[in-house]
């Protein structure tokens, strides 16, 4: 679970992130919509401690990321707009390597081809060299780690652009299947049409801010259109 | 952890094509500066086998002809007389004084080509004999023999930073740090195990093929010592590697793109291996010149000239001076030019000696700074550690020298008083001519310096891998 207390980010004075608050609980997904520099992509830096926060704490099932930088990683798989990976080796041995080092016995052959599997990733997919992986596949890669690694929370930083409806369809479903196996998911995307779909509750950024929150139950896909592109005004 | 990173890192490495090819070059580079130095040490071995054959067979020669004269029968010459002291001294029973090539002589040659290692004894001053040199292509003594030493020092750097001036900045651009720093991982770790992942693969390659040159190339296990220096050659390439290996980290650990990582440490290499020990010399030359060889030659030519014009007052002075060395009134050998020119060499030897250490004098203090100077380059300091351990620096040299002028004394000795008391040789002088037997310089002469460099390599590559260590926490993971 994902905890955020008046947590802030500037450069060099210029605000990135304006006293964030927010908790994300087990098993929830939480979309983070907003325009380009809005403070997605910051707000999960924050939280992999990439970058230092200016004030607040970000907290992964209640440790502080900054006073807890291994543990936290530990709980946490992360996914990017491009799951960049070792394109010289293989999809099983970049799998290996990462998973080895959570510091977790490193899982079998066997084990690790069984997560690639559940992630959706064609079995002779697991030899060859990830440089010949399309997006999608490299995605499958970052689900299996998340799954390999029994993650407790999940960031994933516009995981669906660029992929083909079918592919960020198959994405959606596992996203689900993992929130309900009790996963945390913080995602920041600029997908209504998925926020609206897999998200429980969908925050709109502007500026650094988060200004709405909706529970997607309560809103339809062009009501949540129509709200989203009324915050975009100036 | 430290381990999965190293595995990782050489899993890596052995998939991409271009660590192949540079590992590949380094090892031709490897064998073609081991069959050098193996050339050169062959040709220092097969001059010297050359020297004392011609040693042995001139002795044999003249004890022969020794024997041959009819006792009773007086020579027409002295100076043909094979037992006449001054030709046994000075020309027919000249013995050498040589030095063998340096223990690890193959694996770096360092100035030994251009050091003379023989001297063809004489009973003349120590000018007669001391300048004696090889022909030898004289763009090569300029340049330096492509050797181990060079492919160490200069190379061996270019290699390191080939594949480790990227090191993180590699894993930033292509987009990997993120995903691995995503895992319970210090930044600090990773760039540690990649560190050590490339020093082990490259120190390894480096002294496995170079060590194994060296036994191709005949370097003599069981020649006293040479295990130590083998040792000491080990610790030096790994402390000038460590060097390189922080420089690369340090570097890295500024968070800028590879390819500015490129240029920082290209010039670096330049300003180092280049520049540095050029001004060395530079400023070596300039602060202590060496008097000019014309202006020895000459001082020799005009000491020369006035002692045998006033050769025959010489010999008696020479007599006056001393009396214990006086001739018999029945003395065989006749007070020719041989006698007079015994004493005339005793002169110019005396006027010469001031000149002879002002020469020594200069290049002493010029190996001084180089001394002092020479941790400021890490490429000058391992440079000179490999000559000193491989026997061919010029402290070796200078041993070797030590040992010759002490040669020439006991030459000196052995024939002057025979000379000028014009006795005649006996059989059993022949056998009592002095020999030379080359002692290796000891380890303990050499050891303290080489344990200099060490600290003086290791040093500034702790201090670098340290500094680059503590970089590393403002270290720029995205973007």
């Amino acid at each position: 679970m994902f905890e955020a207390v008046g947590l802030s980010k500037s450069y060099n004075g210029a605000v990135a992130l304006d006293s964030l608050d927010l908790a994300i609980p087990a098993g929830e997904i939480f979309c983070l919509l907003g325009a380009n520099g809005a403070g997605k992509t910051t707000t999960i830096n924050l939280f992999l401690n990439f970058v230092a926060p200016t004030a607040g704490v970000a907290r992964i099932d209640g440790l502080d990321v900054v006073g807890h930088p291994l543990e936290t990683k530990r709980r946490l798989a992360y996914i990017p707009e491009q799951v960049m990976l070792y394109g010289n080796l293989t999809g099983l041995e970049n799998l290996g390597y990462l998973v080895g080092l959570s510091g977790a016995e490193e899982p079998s052959d066997a084990g690790l081809r069984a997560f690639l599997a559940d992630a959706g990733l064609p079995a002779e997919a697991a030899d060859r060299r990830v440089k010949t992986y399309s997006k999608g596949m490299r995605q499958k890669v970052g689900i299996a780690l998340a799954m390999a690694k029994g993650a407790g929370s999940m960031l994933l930083d516009e995981p669906t652009s660029g992929l083909d409806p079918k592919a960020s369809n198959e994405f959606s479903a596992l996203l689900l299947k993992m929130s309900e196996a009790g996963t945390a998911v913080l995602m920041a995307t600029h997908d209504l049409f998925r926020a609206k779909e897999v998200g429980d509750r969908v925050g709109i950024m502007k500026h650094g801010r988060l200004v709405e929150i909706l529970e997607t139950r309560d809103v339809g896909h062009s009501e949540l259109e129509r709200i989203y592109l009324e915050h975009m005004k100036d | 952890m430290l381990l999965r990173i190293m595995r990782h890192d050489w899993r890596c490495l052995a998939a991409d094509r271009s660590a192949w090819a540079l590992v590949a070059l380094l090892g031709a580079f490897v064998g073609y500066g081991v069959s050098n130095g193996s050339a050169w040490v062959r040709f220092q071995r097969d001059t010297l086998a050359t020297a004392a054959q011609d040693e042995s067979q001139r002795l044999a020669d003249l004890r022969r002809d020794a024997e041959d004269v009819d006792p009773k029968a007086e020579p027409a010459f002295a100076w043909l007389d094979p037992r006449t002291p001054g030709v046994v001294a000075g020309t027919r029973g000249q013995r050498f004084a040589t030095a063998p090539p340096g223990p690890l002589a193959a694996l770096d040659v360092g100035q030994a080509d251009l050091y003379p290692f023989y001297f063809k004894m004489t009973n003349r001053t120590k000018q007669t004999f001391i300048a004696g040199d090889e022909i030898e292509n004289p763009s090569n003594l300029l340049a330096g023999r492509f050797d181990l030493g060079f492919v160490v020092v200069q190379l061996f750097p270019l290699l390191i930073l080939g594949l480790s001036y990227n090191l993180l900045s590699a894993e930033r651009e292509q987009g990997t740090l993120a995903m691995t720093l995503a895992q319970p991982v210090r930044l600090r770790t990773l760039a540690l195990g990649k560190v050590l992942a490339r020093a082990a693969l490259v120190l390894t390659l480096a002294l496995a093929l170079s060590i194994g040159g060296g036994l191709l190339a005949g370097v003599d296990l069981r020649r006293p010592d040479v295990l130590a220096r083998l040792g000491l050659w080990a610790a030096t390439v790994a402390g000038y590697g460590a060097f390189w290996f922080a420089l690369a980290l340090a570097v890295n650990a500024l968070g800028r793109p590879s390819s500015t990582n490129a240029v920082v440490l290209a010039a670096c290499w330049i300003a180092l291996v280049v520049v540095a020990p050029a001004l060395l010399n530079v400023a070596v030359t300039s602060l202590h010149p060496v008097p000019s060889r014309v202006e020895l030659i000459g001082a020799i030519r005009d000491a020369s000239a006035e002692a045998s014009a006033e050769g025959s007052h010489l010999l008696a002075r020479y007599y006056e001076d001393h009396p214990e060395l006086a001739p018999a009134s029945s003395a065989p050998v006749p007070a020719d030019f041989l006698v007079k020119l015994q004493a005339v060499q005793k002169s110019v030897d005396e006027t010469i000696e001031p000149v002879m250490a002002r020469y020594d004098e200069q290049l002493a203090r010029q190996q001084a700074l180089v001394d002092r100077w020479r941790f400021l380059s890490p490429a000058v300091t391992a440079q000179e550690a490999l000559n000193d351990v491989s026997g061919t620096s010029l402290a070796r040299h200078k041993h070797f020298l030590a040992q010759v002028d002490a040669f020439h004394k006991e030459w000196q000795d052995f024939f002057i008083p025979r000379i000028m008391r014009r006795e005649r040789f006996a059989p059993a002088d022949y056998d009592a001519i002095p020999k030379f037997r080359f002692r290796e310089q000891p380890l303990v002469e050499v050891a303290p310096r080489a344990g200099a460099a060490l600290i003086g390599l290791a040093a500034p590559a702790v201090a670098l891998g340290l500094a680059g260590l503590a970089a590393l926490r403002r270290y720029p993971i995205t973007g």
